[in-house]
């Protein structure tokens, strides 16, 4: 029996290590890497005092070009919209942007309606994105608090990273090891952090709508508060939206609402976004409220 | 509690760590334990149906003593038939009897007449199927005076509920279990590495091979009658070897966490996709249920002896039974029918004995051996279909050949490592078990450079995030 104890210890020890060696090499590459925005953020992206940023989840990735922004402005900004996330994740990339000496004048929240009334966020499914910096206390902060159940494969991490690399493996290993190889490979975004949906318009037919926004989710104001913090001013953007008019009033935020900008079936690739011609449309809308006075006003 | 879940992994060492501590003390208490630490695995599930297992070990246990101090024959069967009946009534309330009432209502809707019937929509309980058949197999050999009823409560009730075996097998026999509980068990330090070995290469089968199999698996069947046939044919390979790896992998979890206890269990596959016939499939694939059947089912109705029309009617009992186990769907049933039509040409031709373990292997056996494979897929699409309908339009579809293509394995990046990760994993499956096939193992053989090979393989091709339940355990 002893013998059996100290081999499983010995080997078990010895599977421990090379699982955990391997996954700190997965993650270490991940860092380096322009895969997922988090790293590009942090390895790649040189500008460090811009004008502007935008945050938010697909809506804000596909909706505003800010390589043409840029240039029909003059300012230089930065997309930090991930897919698939929500305000908690816009609040940890804010969070991770200004925690690399990064500094910008304003920042442009892309709501997504729905997403600001959900009072109770839970992880989002990209999360996982930051888990290269999982040593970074707001990163293990984050995952400790919004991770549910006993079992917290991301904040785990933190002291065993074979444990949150397992568990996302398919979208941390193959990610990494491309990484190593294209250091420059990014994963659906462009230098700038834009990206564009495709599509000639939707032809599903989508009764109209209007909705209120009631600002139940708790991260909007952590994100006026880091925005403050920083010295950064915070405007709230709605996006144009098919057959939906979005009711908007807060009375410290800041809110360019366009969500009925244009209402033509033609500019969407679904209801909620538009696509490339309804992204050059939104993004012109955005350039001139710009050009209005909207980030200095 | 999954075996492939955090809490097996805490609740494993634990009970190891106390059962061994407890060896040098009786028997009985070490048994007892246990038996203690099998009923909360079980309670883990759900602990109502704990009664539902205590009461048909209670049955058992008292029939299979009654059974032995009868004085009249007649008294024997009378405690013999009650066992069987208020086991088989169980199974049948909660397992069967909403499919027996809804077929004769749809029936009778047929022949015109509008019947209301009652059904119950039980939740079946978890391994039901399973420790009612080893209660089965104890009452039976009592009746037939191959054993001695087990006298110790704590021993027999052991032999029901032993927590490795006791949500989806495999099937044990007093004959083989009974006595080994009975007996102190010594630590063996080889039988315990294998144990290991054995729960690691489970483990790779359930997690790397069937859950990302699963992927593409629930996709496919969900949205089959929008796929081409390329797609089609991919899912149902791939659901051969998700049901396979699922299944033969809980096994060897099974299997090799019981030697970790000094118990071997019976085997339950070997090699089974490297069957040369449908009869070799059925020596290779849940052996202990097909065994089962054979020697409580098959053999008393006579077996191969006989006439002709009595030895095919016996194929068609068995395998229609063993179909009907699985669940109560008519896609089962057919599922076995499928086997009984593909047996019975063997049996005809008296080539359902052969065995190329004896003969050792030819290159044309290959060929034999995919036809075989092929065949056995076809049937399982009837297995995971959910409906009659529905698999004979998948198979319908599959047969197109015009869109031909295998487009949603490739769909978009994540379809496409996922496919890559799939089938890296089952290269690797079939070729070191074509390896052990071909060297005439009966058994996996391990070593320990390559169990940390294979961990690896678990920490990179692993499928956790969506962790899925043992197929086996719906049954």
């Amino acid at each position: 029996m002893q013998k059996f104890l100290k081999k499983i210890a010995l080997y078990g020890l010895g599977a421990f290590l090379l699982v955990n060696v391997l996954a700190i090499a997965v993650l270490y590459g991940l860092r380096k890497s322009s895969f997922y925005k988090p790293s590009y953020v942090a390895s790649h992206y040189a500008p460090k005092n811009l004008d502007y940023v935008v945050i938010g989840s697909s809506i804000g990735l596909t909706t505003l070009n800010t390589q043409r922004i840029d240039s029909l402005t003059g300012l230089q900004g930065f997309n930090l919209s991930i897919d698939d996330t929500s305000l908690s994740s816009n609040y940890l990339m804010l969070q991770h942007f200004f925690a690399q000496g990064k500094t910008a004048k304003n920042c442009i929240l892309a709501l997504s309606y729905w997403d600001a009334d959900n009072a109770q966020p839970t992880l989002n499914n990209n999360d996982y994105r930051f888990l290269p910096f999982i040593n970074e206390s707001y990163v293990h902060d984050y995952y400790a608090e919004m991770e549910s159940g006993y079992f917290k494969p991301l904040t785990f991490s933190q002291y065993i990273p074979a444990i949150g690399v397992a568990y996302y493996n398919t979208e941390l290993i193959v990610p990494s090891l491309l990484g190593m190889v294209q250091p420059q490979r990014k994963n659906r975004f462009d230098a700038h952090g834009d990206y564009a949906y495709p599509g000639e318009g939707i032809s599903k037919k989508v009764p109209f709508k209007t909705v209120t926004v009631s600002w139940k989710n708790p991260f909007i104001q952590r994100i006026a508060d880091l925005c403050a913090q920083h010295q950064t001013r915070l405007i709230v953007y709605q996006a144009p939206q098919y057959h939906t008019q979005v009711v908007i009033e807060h009375p410290d935020y800041r809110i360019l609402n366009h969500s009925q900008y244009f209402t033509e079936a033609k500019y969407f690739y679904d209801a909620i976004h538009v696509n490339y011609r309804g992204r050059q449309a939104a993004t012109d809308a955005v350039v001139k409220a710009i050009n209005e006075g909207c980030f200095k006003k | 509690m999954l075996f492939n879940s955090i809490g097996f992994l805490l609740f494993l060492p634990l009970v190891f760590g106390v059962y061994w501590s407890l060896s040098r003390k009786a028997l009985w208490i070490q048994n007892a334990f246990l038996l203690a630490a099998s009923y909360f695995f079980y309670a883990c599930w759900d602990w109502r149906f704990l009664f539902l297992l205590l009461f048909s070990t209670v049955l058992d246990y008292y029939t299979g003593l009654r059974m032995h101090q009868a004085r009249t024959p007649k008294a024997k069967t009378f405690w013999f038939w009650l066992s069987i009946g208020v086991n088989l009534s169980f199974l049948g309330a909660f397992k069967y009897y909403d499919f027996f009432a809804t077929s004769f209502q749809s029936l009778m809707g047929q022949m015109g007449l509008k019947v209301d019937v009652v059904t119950l929509s039980l939740v079946l309980p978890v391994g039901i199927s399973f420790y009612t058949f080893h209660g089965l197999s104890y009452v039976i050999d009592i009746y037939k005076n191959r054993i001695e009823p087990e006298r110790n409560p704590i021993t027999y009730a052991l032999f029901v509920t032993y927590f490795p075996l006791l949500v989806a097998g495999p099937i044990e026999r007093a004959t083989h279990l009974l006595p080994q509980i009975k007996v102190k068990r010594q630590f063996s330090y080889s039988l315990a590495v294998e144990g290991i070995q054995q729960i690691v290469w489970g483990l790779f089968k359930k997690v790397v091979v069937a859950d990302n199999c699963a992927f593409f698996v629930d996709e496919i069947f969900k949205n089959s009658g929008s796929l081409s046939g390329g797609e089609l044919l991919g899912g149902m390979f791939l659901f051969s070897f998700q049901i396979y790896g699922d299944f033969s992998g809980y096994s060897d979890i099974a299997l090799g966490t019981s030697k970790l206890f000094g118990i071997q269990l019976l085997k339950n596959f070997n090699f089974p996709y490297f069957a040369t016939d449908i009869a070799d499939f059925w020596r290779k694939w849940h052996i202990s249920l097909s065994s089962w059947f054979r020697d409580y089912v098959y053999i008393p109705l006579g077996g191969s002896q006989g006439t002709r029309m009595r030895q095919l009617r016996n194929v068609m009992v068995i395998f229609l039974l063993s179909g009907f186990w699985h669940g109560a769907n008519w896609t089962f049933i057919v599922w076995g029918l499928l086997h009984a039509l593909l047996f019975i040409p063997l049996l005809l031709l008296k080539r359902n004995r052969n065995s190329v373990h004896q003969t050792g292997y030819r290159w044309s056996d290959g060929f034999r051996m995919l036809t075989t494979f092929v065949l056995v897929s076809i049937a399982w699409v009837f297995f995971r279909a959910d409906s009659l309908t529905d698999a004979v339009h998948y198979l319908t579809r599959m047969t197109h050949l015009y869109p031909f293509d295998f487009d949603i394995f490739y769909k978009n990046a994540k379809y496409t490592l996922l496919t890559g990760i799939t089938v890296l994993a089952l290269l690797y499956l079939l070729v070191q078990e074509g390896y052990w096939v071909f060297k005439k193992q009966s058994q996996p053989v391990f070593s320990t450079r390559w169990t940390l090979w294979v961990i690896v393989m678990l920490f990179a091709m692993g499928t956790y995030r969506n962790q899925m339940s043992f197929i086996y355990f719906q049954f």
